[in-house]
């Protein structure tokens, strides 16, 4: 049977109402990233001449990102492994005590963890930096317990002191998913295993993770990406010695103006993550089975 | 508390304290009337407020990052409101795929999309300043703005615009007199809620503005040099997006 004309009409207008609502977000989305980014891959090949850039379709960049950078990106990945992991592993412990340890001092638990949150990047790693400085608490507490004399340089420009301030960054944006996973969790599944017996680790490694497998990963995914394309808070409080990946894309960028190396790095640095977080899917799909 | 509790209840407390203690330092040293940000303080008062109130660089930053958070809110509320509109005219599913793509952007490292909006900026002209930062901005408040205002639309009554509708009204005029209202509260807390990001960011204004906001401005004090003054921009910044934070998830309601 046919549509009448009129009902048609009348659908094709609704239609076209909904495209013009959805228009501007549309708009934003292709203008301010698909472009951006397909016009930085492209750029990604072309080639760096004195003071400009010339169209080019070869893979010199890619070879210079991985040749000259490839120490530093093994241990910007490294550093990204790290500090996701240990972030997406106090996360979920945090997390699941408030779920199902601390009763009702949980939420506000939960509550203040969140409102740190907020603050903003640069002050979060400013506070570090003037916890961890030669006059710095640390070293003033150090000092009053008779632990050492003189300050102790050792706490600030390191590569510890980049994890730390990574992981107190990432922290709260990490627990997020993984209380909102286990919040909707299911207590009597988890009640009926350990009345038959299971193990409190059997418990958690058969049941509790691998239902909240897509939050594990979700954060994972998000403090490693953050952490390892981060630039900020190497050049703040990591040592010159252990620049990451990212502070070498962002001096393409500076008085170099390599534009096409600072793609190709950026993309080189992104396929890499993206090939880690891959790993991480499937090995964590293999382990983490519901039994 | 349930006993038992003893390992988790220190662990928790443990976490709460790394997470803390640095930011309440930081805004302790604000008020310190010493003249290092470090321990034992030897008075409160507003010294380094004063001298932030006394330094032009400042008040310069505040209206750049004035202009470019109202003005990102301000855009960000305008098409998240659009977009979550047309939303609710799909089926849940398809809206819902909508916001998964939309949020694709705040799967890129900050730096790389800042790095890229640079390079697409610079190539057809748009110089660094305002409105270059604001439209960066839009990228990765608009999802957030979005869900929350496509989350109140779609759990809406449809019952009184239905009921306007029948009484004669047209489409626009049952949206301004009947959903707006009812949306007031939630279309503000978007509205801050992309404030509060805004303000929040660094790497992406760094690659897109000319003149400093707070967050670059405090980026560039410590490089050379690490005074209270810096304790007492942080402090006023934390002390803004929390207060405003709170305020929108009060108006949104807005769980997880």
């Amino acid at each position: 049977m046919r549509m009448p004309d009129a009902e048609r009409a009348q659908l094709r207008r609704e239609g076209l109402k909904t495209a013009l609502l959805m228009a501007p977000a549309v708009i934003v989305f292709i203008g301010l990233f698909v472009a951006p980014l397909a016009w930085f891959f492209v750029q990604s090949f072309w080639r760096n001449a004195t003071f400009r850039v010339v169209p080019d379709f070869q893979f010199g960049n890619y070879a210079t990102a991985f040749r000259d950078y490839g120490g530093v990106l093994l241990r910007t990945l490294g550093t990204g492994l790290e500090v996701g992991g240990i972030t997406t592993v106090l996360a979920f412990f945090f997390a699941y005590a408030v779920r199902f340890a601390l009763g009702r001092a949980g939420p506000l638990i939960l509550v203040i963890a969140l409102t740190t949150l907020f603050g903003g990047y640069v002050v979060k790693v400013y506070a570090w930096r003037s916890l961890l400085g030669l006059d710095g608490i640390l070293n003033g507490a150090l000092m009053a317990a008779g632990l050492t004399d003189a300050p102790v340089e050792a706490l600030l420009f390191n590569a510890g002191a980049v994890t730390v301030t990574l992981t107190h960054y990432l922290l709260p944006l990490a627990i997020l998913p993984l209380y909102g996973a286990l919040a909707d969790m299911d207590e009597t599944v988890i009640a009926a295993a350990r009345d038959s017996g299971a193990s409190a680790p059997r418990t958690m490694f058969d049941i509790v993770l691998p239902q909240i497998r897509p939050a594990l990963i979700a954060s994972f995914a998000m403090s490693f990406l953050l952490a390892a394309g981060d630039y900020v808070t190497p050049a703040l409080v990591g040592s010159p010695g252990n620049a990451m990946y990212g502070n070498f894309i962002q001096s393409q960028f500076g008085l170099r103006m390599n534009t096409p190396l600072g793609a190709a790095m950026s993309f080189s640095l992104l396929g890499c993550c993206l090939l880690i977080l891959a790993t991480v899917w499937l090995v964590m799909r293999r382990v983490l089975r519901a039994r | 508390m349930r006993q038992g509790a003893v390992l988790p209840f220190a662990f928790t407390a443990a976490v709460l304290l790394f997470l803390t203690v640095p930011l309440v330092l930081c805004m302790l040293f604000a008020f310190t009337t010493g003249n290092a940000s470090s321990l034992p303080v030897p008075g409160l008062g507003l010294r380094w407020f004063r001298a932030l109130d006394a330094n032009p660089q400042f008040w310069a930053a505040l209206s750049v990052t004035a202009q470019v958070t109202v003005g990102c809110a301000l855009a960000s509320t305008l098409t998240g409101l659009l977009a979550a509109i047309g939303m609710t005219r799909m089926s849940t599913a398809r809206a819902m795929s909508w916001l998964v793509v939309l949020s694709l952007p705040l799967m890129l490292p900050p730096l790389v999309l800042g790095l890229a909006l640079l390079t697409f900026f610079t190539s057809v002209g748009l110089k660094p300043g305002v409105t270059a930062t604001i439209l960066a901005h839009l990228v990765f408040t608009l999802p957030f703005v979005t869900g929350v205002l496509y989350a109140r639309l779609s759990t809406m009554d449809r019952a009184p615009v239905d009921a306007a509708r029948d009484l004669g009204q047209s489409p626009f005029g049952a949206f301004r007199d009947v959903t707006l209202p009812a949306l007031g509260p939630t279309l503000i807390g978007a509205m801050l809620i992309a404030m509060a990001l805004s303000l929040d960011d660094f790497v992406i204004t760094f690659f897109t503005t000319s003149r400093n906001t707070l967050s670059t401005l405090i980026w560039g004090m410590m490089r050379q040099s690490i005074t209270p003054e810096i304790n007492a921009i942080g402090t006023s910044i934390i002390a803004f997006s929390l207060s405003v934070t709170v305020i929108a998830l009060r108006l949104t309601r807005y769980r997880g």
